[in-house]
């Protein structure tokens, strides 16, 4: 049964910034992507080695779903399976693959190889915590608010899930962006209605 | 309603044998399929063994007649469909819901790799036809149109455990009464792109793959595809033959750990495994043999040894990998190993575990290498572990 659903917190990294709920948290203008990951990796205390073996667009997800969840995630609320996650992008693992391909003429690297799907970032946000719910990424021109919409919808109205993370995660050389959103059924203090217009608003004030 | 779900058919081929006959020569012959590349055009020709079907494209057109888009991968799955479901001989078939759910993660990509060979030279060159049954659906609908079935179709994908997933989900199908028969399986054909991917993880023995053995290298790559036709209650009474057992459970689960890789506790694989005895309401003891995922690689073999001695310590049946045979057939392994797990129950087979010598120093039990005929064989498990810690068992049992 269709019901209400909230934006019980949002998060944007783009511009050399951080931005959660409207406010940034973090800036570290100048520096190109890899160092600045990695100054809100430090920036945050977030203690987490595998990070480092990461390619820069599950580095920029599971960064954005962290900032995203800290503080704001009752998960105990949940079981594992009620969790989920849709993610959605333009340039797919691209900027991976690409890496991969230059490693082909000398030895094929296996650790950059996995990361040669763009739904592996949804795999390490969910190793991360432990989500088991459904899980997909979509490859769009453009942020399709009313797709994602539909998509989340779809999953919490039947109760296939009862909270899910989405939105958009893209990185292309030194072009990156995402916006992610925690979907859920309550309501807290000033959470807004999970609508396609407001999080179109969300994902393009910055 | 919950029924019983019971197996009317079977059909292989892989690089042992074109079907169930001559697989069943091979085993007790004990001879592998491994050999040197000599059909798939790739530079590691003369590096890097596989385990090719033996018949080219033009000859597997001949065995199926042409279809639509001569994809390699839809050629494999139609010898082993059509093999099971004749095997079958269901009487009234027309008459029945059938299904078809069939497994793959390559689909038609021996066919794009042609193609772009030609597109990249030259943006204007390439036959468009090549690329066009491209998906891993293309090839279920292809199978499924040759062999008469328009009922239900659907595909699964999910890397090596794909095919025992789709017979776990076609029991499902026939359990809650929405199918009367499926067949179902998978398939793979090799491509480039399989190979140089699993090149790339390091994971490939470049000598025959050595399954559960402490010095094993990684694994084989090979191709086939493996098919049982489920029945429901009310068809296996109809056959002409008696089933040949049924499909008593089944689980799937999933470690959550790694891309690529098992976590070292086998958390999946154990499960699974434990997931499966459950629905068949069985007891580790009342399993005869298992069937192992069994790929070569080191961290398969070690996480999976590590879920079965967690789960049959210290009473171990009987267990093997055929992958010693037919390589590591990915997308086909679930299919073509229920295949032989429904053979092991019908002719009282153990297959043995080729080129095992040395015991895994962390596990206290190691594989059969002997060939076994004559056993009491009443409930064979059957695991297949993929990619991104999707672990499947399936446990079938004598009637």
């Amino acid at each position: 049964m269709a019901t209400n659903k909230y934006l019980s917190s949002t998060c944007t990294i783009a511009k050399n910034a951080v931005n959660k709920n409207g406010i940034t948290l973090f800036k570290n203008p100048g520096t190109d992507i890899t160092a600045f990951l990695l100054s809100v990796y430090q920036h945050f205390h977030f203690n987490y080695p595998k990070f480092y073996k990461m390619d820069n667009l599950g580095k920029l997800g599971w960064l954005t779903a962290e900032i995203l969840l800290k503080d704001d995630f009752e998960r105990f609320n949940y079981e594992p399976e009620e969790i989920g996650v849709v993610l959605t992008n333009s340039n797919s693992s691209l900027d991976n693959d690409l890496k991969y391909f230059d490693t082909i003429s000398d030895i094929p690297s296996p650790s950059v190889f996995v990361y040669t799907l763009p739904n592996i970032v949804i795999g390490e946000i969910c190793i991360r915590n432990n989500f088991k719910g459904e899980h997909a990424f979509f490859i769009q021109e453009k942020f399709d608010a009313a797709f994602i919409a539909q998509q989340v919808n779809y999953l919490l109205d039947n109760d296939i899930l009862q909270a899910c993370i989405c939105g958009w995660a893209d990185v292309l050389g030194q072009d990156y962006k995402a916006t992610l959103f925690l979907v859920e059924k309550k309501k807290n203090e000033q959470a807004l209605l999970f609508s396609p217009e407001n999080i179109d608003s969300i994902f393009n004030t910055i | 309603m919950s029924q019983s779900v019971y197996v009317a058919g079977v059909g292989v081929i892989s690089a042992i044998g074109n079907n169930v006959t001559e697989h069943l020569a091979a085993f007790e012959r004990g001879e592998a399929g491994m050999a040197e590349i000599t059909l798939l055009n790739t530079i590691h020709r003369h590096k890097l063994p596989v385990a090719e079907v033996k018949l080219t494209d033009e000859e597997l057109i001949a065995v199926t007649g042409p279809t639509t888009h001569n994809s390699r991968t839809a050629l494999l799955s139609l010898v082993a469909a059509r093999e099971a479901l004749n095997d079958a001989a269901i009487p009234n078939l027309k008459e029945l819901r059938t299904g078809f759910v069939s497994a793959n993660s390559v689909g038609g990509m021996d066919k794009s790799e042609d193609f772009f060979v030609e597109f990249l030279a030259d943006n204007s060159k390439g036959k468009l036809k090549n690329v066009f049954d491209h998906e891993c659906g293309s090839m279920t609908e292809i199978v499924a149109d040759q062999l008469g079935i328009t009922d239900f179709m659907t595909t699964i994908s999910t890397a090596c455990s794909s095919s025992a997933n789709a017979i776990f989900y076609a029991a499902r199908l026939i359990k809650n009464n929405m199918l009367d028969v499926a067949v179902a399986g998978g398939v793979d054909a090799l491509t480039k792109f399989t190979l140089n991917g699993f090149n790339t993880l390091m994971i490939l023995d470049k000598e025959f793959c050595k399954p559960f053995d402490e010095h094993r290298e990684g694994l084989n790559l090979g191709e086939g595809a493996g098919y049982v036709v489920l029945v429901s209650d009310k068809v296996a009474k109809t056959l002409t033959n008696p089933a040949y057992c049924k499909l008593s459970g089944y689980n799937n689960s999933n470690d959550a750990y790694h891309q690529t890789a098992s976590s070292p506790e086998g958390t999946g694989s154990y499960m699974a495994m434990k997931g499966a005895l459950a629905k068949s309401g069985l007891q580790p003891a009342d399993i005869s043999y298992i069937n192992l995922h069994g790929t070569g690689t080191q961290n398969n073999d070690s996480a999976e040894g590590t879920a079965v001695k967690r789960l049959f310590d210290p009473n171990y049946p009987p267990v093997s990998s055929t992958k010693s045979f037919t390589g590591h057939t990915l997308g086909a392994s679930g299919g073509i190993e229920a295949v032989f797990s429904v053979l092991s129950i019908k002719h009282g087979l153990i297959y043995p575990n080729l080129r095992f010598k040395t015991r895994i120093s962390d596990l206290p039990f190691e594989p059969e290498t002997k060939y076994l005929k004559g056993q009491d064989i009443k409930h064979v498990m059957s695991n297949s572990f993929g990619f991104g810690g999707n672990c499947t068992s399936l446990i079938f049992s004598a009637v």
